[in-house]
């Protein structure tokens, strides 16, 4: 009988309920939109360092993983120090550099270009055809295949760099597509191939010799990882050790102003559904004063006034969190196609990602205020002095 | 089918007061000032009895019915209900009270609105426990003696004022109460509707309620078994 | 860009000349405590044995570049050939920056350069800002998104309090009404009272804008070292919070008014 009430009392003013749920969606959609923006960025850019399981990246001391163009030197030797320790399982080294591919006819296609050991190589996923085994073979992205017009198996024209006074490109290779990969690291925009990282060292010279860019490194399942992050600092004190911890909260700290404005933004988001829910039942319940009182008099017990008061409330917010989350998901859709459009963003990282949990926290957060914003109201209803109440009501 | 409920008592004992009230004072404050709304009322209302309280409006016989309703405290003497005092009772238990002992009807009869005329009758029982088939057979019983049977669907809205008291009437006695209270109940009503309801309120006393209206209507007045008058918060002699 | 891990060494002992300088900015000069006058040693990679010794000659103050804005490493300034020496760069450059003498003379020097350039080309530095920018572009497109979300809750936010806000006076309404006054001047007061009430809101959100706006660039000013503005309230912008906040007030007012005023009287009075 108390729904059967409050559900009355709701549909007495279809309008007003109509804009108050609509109201409280339109926060409810943000919020969940704030919930997802604040949470989302940090799931999918571990998603994204935990692709291949690798838990610690080595970069040249003081730098972030191709943050800036400085490499490792002695690479051969950190390998091997590395390789020996029992508790780590893999160790994969990276060289980057700006290549260049020569197109017949047109300009040349600026490409990222990634030395890896195939064998243990943890920057992309085969899409079709093989891994590069051969020091003369690549492994395209579909951009640069797009770019180059090239197919599996044909031969491309790799450079790392030019010469203007002699006129020519340095480093020059020619070697076959084999297969064409994901990257997950890399922009969609960016043309990617990736090829032996002894192909790569040997076309850039002796700037390039015996240099990588970073390790990635996989300890083995059952091994203390910060041991092992421990112990590389120690012996190798040329290079930085970040661990998927910290690589975290370095974006975290790059990357704190979405998560503030999310804050801020849903606080406001749910201030706004709560002043809307509760300035609609506290209306709501003074327009009733009498019937309140009268129902008080014939005997209704102040808790029953006070749980169907606060049911308006809970079933405002919980009406607007239902039309609200749809509505929610669709415009993170919308802004998280704006956001992706960041320069050089990784194209497997989401700002806005939707996870279950995010559902039920912004439900969770919306009934809370339902039920916060319900229990000022109720409390009147509760108190109104029903003998003088009454009297009031006559005299209107 | 019984409409109210009456105390036990050994057979051949007189009847025990239903309404006791001795030297009932009722101050309340109004723009800073103590109104003295009512003043050493002492009155006894025996069970199975109809008194009408009449008086000019504002000499506080509606306080006093809040008073007997357990709606109000007074602010001195002591106010007994069916063997019970309940100027000293909680919220809570005041609440209670009213539910299972009093039967309130109002001048504005005072119905959700937003449920039917069944439902309305059903409100005091669903409040009270009462479960759902026997809460609506009882229901329709008590729209039957109210005759309104065929209007059981009907919202407040689409009922005429005299309709409107009627359930509002059958409201009052859904859970058998020991003491029927009337507060104007003609006062929106015209003379036919109003000659309807004095005769319902009759019959109901009739058939064992113990009622106690306060009115201006002399038609009403004249209804009861025992007239009372009140004139500045006190009884007249 | 050139980014280079440089490894400083605060050098408490005078180096015999010669002696090169350098410009390190405040960000570094603050967190590591040098001065002008000081003396560092400056290494490639921090693995080399040997660096240069260069005396601090300035201390420069970072431009407010947005696109530099999440980054929070250190600058210093070198002279040419000293860094190309240093690292090993050889005769090379990362860009030339090129004035020309007019706009049709850019023309001609793009042209001329990018048909006999080999490995390089020439950009507008215009071109240049724009691609640079890309990053602010996507946050601002991104801000005007949300704001347009924002605009939207707030207007239902407002239509509603508009609504219940008229609702409240049906009594005062129907009072009115039964005295005789017009329908007309009743929707005029009500409307006006909601011009006033949204014309009060938009003023304390004015105000609270403003607010929130120095505390927003006091706070990211810290968090980014930067003296970037990041949030301004401007002309435009108050005009177009008040203008909205207004219009919507006196359309969700008139549309209460006009509801109320369809009403009968007794009906309002719920007879």
């Amino acid at each position: 009988m108390i729904a059967a009430r409050a559900a009355a009392s709701l549909l007495r003013h279809r309008a007003r309920t109509a804009l108050a749920v609509l109201g409280v969606a339109v926060a409810a959609a943000m919020l969940l939109d704030m919930i997802m923006l604040a949470d989302g960025m940090r799931a999918s850019f571990r998603a994204m360092l935990d692709v291949r399981g690798f838990q610690l990246r080595l970069s040249p001391r003081g730098t972030l993983p191709f943050d800036t163009e400085a490499t490792i030197g002695g690479a051969g030797e950190i390998a091997r120090l590395l390789r020996a320790n029992p508790d780590i399982e893999t160790v994969a080294p990276v060289l980057g550099a700006a290549l260049h591919v020569r197109v017949p006819g047109t300009a040349d296609v600026s490409v990222v270009g990634l030395g890896v050991e195939p064998a243990v190589q943890g920057d992309y996923a085969l899409v079709r055809g093989r891994e590069a085994a051969r020091p003369d073979e690549l492994v395209a992205n579909a951009l640069l295949l797009r770019r180059t017009r090239a197919r599996l198996g044909d031969t491309l024209t790799v450079a790392v760099g030019y010469d203007p006074q002699l006129r020519t490109a340095r480093g020059t290779r020619r070697l076959v597509v084999v297969g064409e990969g994901r990257f997950f690291y890399l922009a969609a925009d960016q043309p990617a191939a990736a090829l032996p990282i002894a192909t790569l060292q040997a076309m850039g010279g002796p700037e390039r010799a015996d240099r990588v860019s970073l390790f990635m490194v996989r300890a083995r399942p059952g091994a203390d990882v910060e041991r092992v992050r421990a112990w590389i600092a120690e012996r190798v004190p040329r290079v930085t050790v970040l661990s998927t911890a910290t690589a975290m909260a370095a974006v975290d700290q790059r990357l704190s102003y979405f998560r503030q404005l999310a804050v801020i933004l849903g606080a406001v988001s749910l201030v706004v559904g709560f002043l809307l829910v509760t300035t609609l039942v506290t209306v709501s319940v003074n327009e009733r004063v009498g019937e309140i009182a009268v129902l008080r008099a014939i005997g209704v017990a102040r808790s029953r006034v006070v749980r169907q008061i606060v049911l308006e409330g809970l079933v405002l917010s919980v009406a607007g969190a239902v039309v609200g989350l749809g509505l929610g998901l669709v415009t993170a859709r919308y802004l998280n196609g704006i956001l992706k459009a960041f320069p050089g963003l990784p194209a497997s990282i989401d700002f806005f990602l939707f996870q279950p949990r995010d559902a039920a926290a912004a439900l969770g957060l919306l009934v809370v205020t339902g039920l916060v914003a319900g229990a000022f109201p109720a409390w009147r209803a509760a108190s109104l002095p029903i003998a003088r109440t009454l009297r009031q009501e006559a005299v209107a | 089918m019984t409409v109210a409920a009456r105390a036990d008592r050994p057979p051949g004992t007189s009847r025990a007061p239903a309404v006791v009230l001795r030297d009932v004072h009722r101050d309340y404050p109004l723009a800073g000032e103590a109104v003295h709304a009512v003043r050493g009322v002492s009155l006894e209302v025996a069970e199975g009895d109809y008194v009408a309280v009449v008086g000019p409006s504002g000499c506080g016989k509606s306080t006093l019915l809040n008073l007997v309703g357990a709606i109000d405290r007074p602010t001195a003497g002591t106010v007994t209900i069916a063997g019970r005092d309940v100027s000293t009772l909680g919220d809570r238990e005041a609440t209670r009270f009213r539910l299972l002992t009093i039967g309130f009807v109002f001048q504005r009869f005072y119905l959700m609105p937003a449920l039917s005329a069944l439902e309305n009758v059903e409100l005091p029982m669903a409040e009270a426990g009462v479960g759902r088939d026997e809460r609506r057979a009882r229901a329709r019983e008590l729209l039957t003696y109210v005759g309104l049977q065929a209007r059981e669907r009907h919202r407040p809205a689409q009922l005429s004022g005299g309709e409107q008291q009627r359930v509002a009437i059958a409201r009052a006695l859904a859970n058998r109460p020991r003491l029927l209270l009337a507060d104007e109940p003609t006062g929106e009503l015209d003379a036919r509707t109003s000659a309807e309801v004095i005769a319902l309120l009759r019959r109901v006393h009739e058939d064992g309620a113990t009622v106690l209206v306060v009115t201006h209507d002399d038609e009403l007045a004249r209804a009861a078994r025992r007239i009372v008058r009140m004139r500045d918060g006190r009884l007249e002699a | 860009m050139l980014h280079l891990a440089l490894a400083l060494t605060l050098l408490a002992a005078a180096q015999p000349p010669p002696e090169r300088t350098i410009a390190v900015d405040e960000r570094l000069a603050a967190d590591l405590g040098l001065r002008v006058g000081d003396r560092v040693v400056l290494r490639a990679r921090p693995e080399d044995a040997e660096g240069d010794t260069v005396r601090i000659a300035a201390v420069t103050r970072r431009g407010a570049d947005p696109s530099e804005i999440a980054r929070d490493d250190y600058r210093v300034r070198l002279h040419l050939g000293q860094l190309q020496a240093l690292i090993g760069y050889g005769d090379r450059v990362d860009r030339f920056a090129v004035a020309t003498t007019g706009d049709s003379g850019t023309a001609a020097v793009l042209r001329r350069v990018n048909d006999a350039a080999f490995g390089f080309r020439a950009y507008r530095s215009r071109d240049v800002a724009v691609e640079t920018s890309r990053t602010f572009a996507v946050v601002s497109r991104f801000h005007r998104a949300i704001g347009v979300i924002t605009i939207v809750a707030s207007a239902i936010f407002l239509l509603c309090i508009m609504l219940l806000k008229v609702e409240e006076r049906r009594r005062d309404v129907a009072a009115l009404r039964l005295l005789g006054v017009s329908r007309a001047s009743v929707v005029r007061s009500v409307v006006l009272e909601a011009a006033a009430v949204a014309l009060a809101g938009s003023a304390l959100g004015v105000g609270i804008g403003w607010v929130a706006s120095a505390i927003v660039n006091a706070h990211y000013q810290g968090v980014y070292r930067t003296p970037l503005v990041f949030s301004l309230v401007t002309p435009g912008v108050v005009t177009l919070a008040v203008a909205l906040s207004v219009t919507l007030g006196v359309a969700a007012g008139l549309l209460a008014a006009l509801r109320l005023v369809r009403t009968p009287p007794l009906a309002l009075l719920g007879r």
